[in-house]
């Protein structure tokens, strides 16, 4: 069952074309990756959809209603749309905790006592109920994201929006991403992923997309989209991520990342991953 | 009459420096808020016309603006009462003070939280009352209590519309005693010990509301 | 307020001399104002810990204190010794110790901002330190202090008004006088408040010139 279709959504800005004719749909229950460069449209996609900013043309539906319609109620759609920001956008005054409970509080009109059970079971969920009581400055990148995480799967969304879960982490808490994405997966959560993030598009395990100077180029399981017979944009695309990513920290030979050679989805959980140290 | 005795006796107009100062310092965060919360959230015209605003009451002297409001309305038929007086002149000038104090602190709160904020459905008026305000209250403190030693400094002109604080007592105590030097010596470190007191009550009031990471 | 302006007219030299006090006055205490927050600054960062202390108690002292209370001290207290000063050489001693500590004050915040590598670095090139303190330190601190200076010269000009409760004869006390005289207060007074609002309008405006003239470029600015 469709739950979110996107069809031809255009949007100008100062007469730039940022997004040229999206196209998707996202089905009850599936994953779907969103993957390309930096600029290419993905966050501007994203916020089309729970209406941050309004397109300048196309269609969206989400479950079964038009989104882009004149007497939408936008903030009761942007309530069935879980966020989960590049930066997590945890707010800074408030407790792990408070984060969680001030939609279910202050939306949902839910007692204090309640919103707080609630919001407790979301951050056991993510593995965070020991930090329930910190403030953002005391956790670390991967703890925030659980936390933000848990914020969004409060209120019950029909769907999870990711803006580049991993790009704010470095590489073993993005590993720890993915295990999140799978777990919810396996929930039979919906969720739309977009990245810039190789290892994580691929890792993830859904049906992926590229997106380029506000289209969608290609669209295929995973193994398709990376394999031999790749579509040259991604394959331009691919080669520049590598260069940056070999530039940036040298890969480990045990866990090999090339075009030519798909890698496995799921990673062993690392010990040492966001439930460690907090970054100071 | 010792130097003890002058303090002593000038104490009895202390409740009145302070009572001004609470007033005019109360009245200042008020239209402070008021105008930094319009401008932020109103239309542009709006927030011209609320610059302008806080333009011109940052520009007149406080003495000024106190003769106009105590001394002047009267003739236009407008008699207002001396802390009425002091309240709109040196509390609103204040207001015009502390919007500046509070915009820059709104500037401050990051626009990612308020775009999450958005995202999770809450209205623009709920986001400024959940996210922006709890925030940017405590990234104004050390404006807040700039402003706030100010009016305590301007409140001595609170004896010249007929007040009977701390330098009202002085005057007359000095007119009579003629011991002027050690009295306002006196009124100097009456003012310098309140000071003390409000700078401390207003970082003490921080600290107990301070959130980790969130201020310097 | 037609009226009132004509008769303003009638004894215009009067006013005339009061705007010409104010501005003598607030021209006066910025420059002493400055020079002598530049000298409290360098004692309050060359000396050991005593004299930071001591120049440290002194900026508080004069920001926690109206400066009205020091000003009536001068004023009406001290011909009880002795000497009575003019008005307007007790506004400007009392303006220049009041203004010199909130200056000191700007200038010390800015310095806290400054890279303590770089003075360490004219240390090592062989500077002494009132060598470093003159090229080094106070270039950087000035301009980093541009828009509180400028801040603080309009709160000079505004404050000049205090000065009239010492029988000073500036603007606000001919306008006081003007206003007895006519029995039309709310004119009078409203003129004068138009009057500063200009004043400070040319300020700013001059102040908006230096800024964008002399603070260094990617530098935060001093807040
Ligand atoms: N608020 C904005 N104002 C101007 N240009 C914008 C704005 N938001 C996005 N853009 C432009 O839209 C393009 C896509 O941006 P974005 O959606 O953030 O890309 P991505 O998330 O894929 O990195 C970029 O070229 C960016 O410069
Ligand atoms: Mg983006």
């Amino acid at each position: 069952m469709t739950l979110l279709s996107v069809q031809d959504l255009k949007l100008e800005y100062d007469g730039r074309t940022i997004l040229d004719g999206v196209s998707f749909d996202l089905a009850q229950g599936e994953l779907k990756v969103i993957m390309g460069p930096s600029g290419s449209g993905k966050s501007t996609l994203l916020r089309c959809l729970n209406r941050l900013t309004m397109p300048n043309g196309g269609r969206v539906v989400f479950e079964g209603r038009d989104v882009l319609g004149p007497d939408v109620d936008e903030r009761a759609l942007r309530q069935r749309i879980g966020f989960v920001f590049q930066n997590f956008a945890l707010y800074r005054h408030l407790t792990a905790l408070q984060n969680v409970t001030l939609a279910l509080r202050h939306l949902r009109r839910m007692p204090a006592a309640e919103a707080d059970e609630r919001a407790l079971r979301q951050l056991a969920r993510m593995d965070m109920q020991a930090h329930a009581h910190k403030y953002p400055a005391q956790l670390s990148g991967g703890q925030k994201q659980r936390v933000a995480i848990a914020r969004a799967l409060a209120m019950d969304p029909a769907v999870l929006f990711f803006d580049e879960p991993t790009s704010a982490l470095d590489p073993l808490m993005s590993r720890e991403v993915v295990n999140i994405l799978h777990q919810l997966r396996d929930e039979r959560v919906s969720m739309l992923c977009v990245t810039h993030d190789l290892y994580l598009a691929r890792a993830a395990g859904g049906r992926v997309m590229f997106l380029d100077q506000g289209r969608i180029h290609a669209e295929g399981e995973v193994d398709e989209l990376f394999g031999p017979n790749a579509d040259p944009r991604i394959r331009a695309f691919f080669h520049q991520e590598l260069q940056q990513a070999q530039a940036a920290q040298p890969i480990s030979p045990a866990q090999p990342i090339s075009p030519a050679q798909p890698m496995d989805g799921a990673q062993p959980v690392d010990p040492s991953g966001p439930a460690g140290s907090p970054e100071r | 009459m010792s130097f003890l005795q002058i303090l002593l006796q000038l104490t009895g107009g202390v409740g009145y420096t302070i009572m001004v100062t609470v007033a005019c310092s109360l009245t200042g965060v008020v239209v402070g808020l008021g105008v930094a919360m319009l401008s932020r959230l109103g239309a542009s015209w709006l927030s011209a016309v609320l610059g302008a605003f806080t333009f011109i009451f940052r520009a007149v002297p406080v003495l000024v603006l106190l003769f106009i409001v105590f001394f002047g309305l009267p003739n236009a038929g407008l008699r207002v009462p001396p802390l009425v007086a002091m309240m709109l002149s040196l509390g609103v000038i204040a207001g015009a003070y502390l919007a500046e104090v509070f915009r820059g602190a709104f500037d401050s709160v990051d626009a990612s939280e308020v775009l999450a904020a958005e995202a999770m459905g809450l209205s623009r008026f709920q986001i400024l009352r959940l996210i922006e305000i709890p925030q940017m209250l405590r990234f104004a403190v050390p404006g807040m209590i700039n402003e706030f030693t100010t009016v305590l400094k301007y409140s001595p002109f609170a004896y010249t519309v007929g007040i009977p604080d701390v330098m009202k007592e002085a005057m007359s105590l000095s007119a009579t005693t003629l011991r002027g030097v050690e009295i306002y010596l006196a009124v100097g470190i009456i003012y310098f010990l309140i000071y003390k007191l409000l700078v401390t009550g207003v970082w003490a009031l921080e600290k107990r509301t301070r959130i980790p990471g969130l201020t310097g | 307020m037609i009226s009132f302006l004509a008769q303003m007219l009638e004894y215009w030299p009067q006013v005339l001399s009061g705007l010409g006090n104010t501005l003598l006055l607030a021209a006066v205490i910025s420059v002493t104002g400055l020079v002598g927050g530049v000298v409290v600054f360098y004692l309050a960062i060359s000396g050991g810990p005593l004299r930071r202390r001591l120049t440290e108690g002194y900026i508080s002292f004069f920001i926690g204190t109206p400066l009205i209370v020091l000003l009536f001290l001068m004023y009406y207290g001290l011909p009880q010794w002795g000497p009575k000063l003019t008005p307007f050489t007790v506004a400007v001693i009392g303006f220049t110790l009041n203004v010199a500590a909130y200056n000191a004050r700007y200038l010390m915040t800015a310095f806290r901002g400054l890279d303590p590598d770089e003075l360490q670095a004219a240390r090592a090139q062989g500077f002494s330190d009132m060598q470093v303190f003159q090229l080094v330190i106070l270039p950087q601190v000035m301009r980093l202090s541009v828009p509180a200076l400028t801040n603080q010269v309009i709160l000079n000009l505004k404050d000049s008004s205090i000065a009239f409760l010492i029988q000073y004869a500036e603007f606000f006390a001919q306008m006081q006088d003007l206003a007895i005289r006519s029995f039309r207060f709310l004119d009078a007074y409203l003129v004068a408040g138009a009057v500063y609002l200009a004043l400070v309008s040319v300020v700013v405006v001059a102040a908006r010139w230096l800024e964008r003239r002399y603070v260094l470029p990617g530098v935060r600015r001093a807040r």
